[in-house]
């Protein structure tokens, strides 16, 4: 079951220009900070009541947020949801006829996570999260 | 104060040429329930509304889409809740963000006012509950 909103991602060409804002300026606490090696990119959480900002910076141009910042500039990416078994949702998913990206849950800034295909709703990336007890606060 | 006091992500628009549409997709992929359908006074947009958590998602679309088009949609912009919309402002714009000046809000007794620098491409708002007096209408839902 989808609980909440967990955090929406921003696509930005510098985390640290971006940080100015929401940082610096909102106030926002910063909950996680960390270049994923694998997806080419580097990851700043946010704080924001419930929920979470995600800046999400490209480190390497062959990714699909180095593509995505390419052909669109930047701005939101993605919509992550929370729920508390991101392989059951995924299942789910599945037997609905929903196209996968991530055909099972990996772990990501957020946890356990699986993205479901953007032409399954629309053109809107949609993330699942499953956070990892003990990981920047959840 | 720390920042501009924000206590939530008030709610995410996400627009496209077909509200309803995308709404009834994300009710059946995703199980979210669509509690209100509106047009939007002045323009007439069609919006649509769910709730998780704390956060609205609206689904904005226009007046009389075409049915035969493809259904296209995207993430657009994000509200942040503050308690004192007057202060954020000119705390922004003491640090030299370009922000409109409050103005009332489609939801009433509501302020928003448009950060038009600085939010990495997205189109960024802050809203006031309860900023001016108003009476509800009778069923009126949030």
């Amino acid at each position: 079951m989808l609980t909440k909103i967990h955090h929406v991602g921003i696509v930005v060409h510098s985390a640290d220009e971006a940080l100015k804002f929401y940082r610096d300026a909102l106030g926002l606490p910063v909950t996680a900070d960390r270049v994923i090696e694998d997806q080419g990119v580097r990851g700043v959480l946010l704080q924001i009541g419930d929920s979470e900002i995600e800046l999400l910076e490209p480190t390497r141009d062959d990714t699909g947020v180095a593509r995505f910042l390419a052909n669109r500039g930047e701005g939101m990416h993605h919509i992550c949801f929370e729920s508390d078994d991101v392989a059951k949702e995924l299942e789910a998913a599945r037997e609905k006829g929903i196209e996968l990206i991530d055909q099972a849950p990996r772990l990501g800034l957020a946890g356990m996570i699986a993205f479901l295909h953007p032409r399954s709703n629309h053109g809107v990336l949609v993330e699942f999260a499953t956070p990892i007890e003990g990981q920047h606060g959840h | 104060m720390t920042g501009i006091g924000a206590t939530h992500i008030d709610h995410i628009v996400i627009s496209s040429n077909n509200s309803e549409v995308v709404a009834e997709t994300f009710r059946r992929n995703l199980g979210i329930e669509i509690r209100r359908t509106m047009s939007r006074p002045g323009t007439g947009a069609r919006l649509a509304f769910a709730k998780l958590g704390d956060v609205i998602l609206e689904f904005a679309g226009p007046p009389e889409p075409d049915p035969a088009a493809e259904v296209k949609a995207r993430l657009w912009g994000m509200v942040l809740a503050v308690a004192d919309i007057a202060a954020a402002v000119e705390r922004l714009r003491g640090l030299g963000y370009d922000v409109t000046d409050p103005r009332p809000a489609v939801q009433p007794g509501a302020l928003i006012a448009t950060v038009k620098s600085g939010t990495g491409g997205v189109p960024f708002a802050l809203i006031q509950y309860n900023a001016i007096p108003h009476e509800s209408p009778a069923g009126a839902a949030p």
